[in-house]
């Protein structure tokens, strides 16, 4: 039964389509707010955000969206010297205190000639935004990071 | 963080400390979360906390999760929680 006394309707829907840091890191702790709140959270990695869940992705140092100049850089070495979190970490332990769910979009996999041997574990299956969107259909919150 | 048995008190409340300082919004709760799904009904906790995100949600939690928050008391740099698991 989740925790957080959220119905079993409660259910967040989140379409992933980067990989920088800045990105998954808040995506990560989204998922983990969402998922101690008792809600179900489905993703949908698309493009960049399927890049994030290639499976020696995960062990690469942060690097953050382009296009920040030296905000950029001092935010890389504030996430290191501050021993940020790990997103995937974070994802995984969110995993195993609840339901959650991640998907790989099937477009982007054949686009960038991926096989689900090729992805993070934590990624359950591979699937088309049809079934995606199904899945999602009565979600409350949804976001597109 | 770290989760460690304070010893067994008068009545045999079983009480737990959980020292998430240092960890990242929203690492204490989730290790609350983790805890209470892991103990059994009745346990208190002892959370630490030095995330100021956690003085809201916390206690926003325990009321929408329906477990107790006996107490909450301002340290030198973090904040304790004291939690009851009732059900």
């Amino acid at each position: 039964m989740p925790e957080g006394g959220a119905p079993p309707s409660d259910q967040m829907a989140i379409v992933l389509t980067e990989s920088a840091a800045d990105k998954l890191l808040p995506f990560a702790t989204l998922v983990s707010g969402a998922v101690a709140m008792g809600m179900r959270v489905d993703v949908f990695a698309s493009y960049w955000g399927l890049e994030a869940f290639r499976a020696k992705a995960a062990a690469a140092p942060a690097f953050v969206s382009p296009g920040h100049g030296e905000a950029g850089a001092r935010l890389e070495s504030s996430l290191r010297d501050k021993k940020a979190p790990n997103w995937r970490t974070i994802l995984e332990m969110a995993k195993s205190l609840g339901e959650l769910h991640i998907f790989a979009c099937s477009q982007s996999m054949e686009i960038m000639g991926l096989t689900k041997a090729d992805l993070d574990p934590i990624v359950e299956g591979v699937t088309g935004v049809a079934t995606f969107v199904d899945r999602t259909r009565s979600a409350n919150v949804t976001y597109f990071i | 963080m770290s989760a460690a048995e304070t010893g067994s008190n008068p009545n045999e409340t079983k009480r737990m400390l959980v020292d998430a300082r240092g960890s990242w919004c929203p690492g204490p709760l989730m290790e609350l979360v983790r805890v209470i799904q892991e103990e059994p009904v009745g346990t208190e906790f002892e959370l630490l906390s030095s995330d100021e995100g956690s003085r809201k949600d916390v206690p926003m939690w325990l009321e929408k999760a329906k477990h107790q928050l006996i107490e909450v008391r301002a340290e030198s740099g973090y904040d304790r929680y004291v939690i009851r698991k009732t059900h």
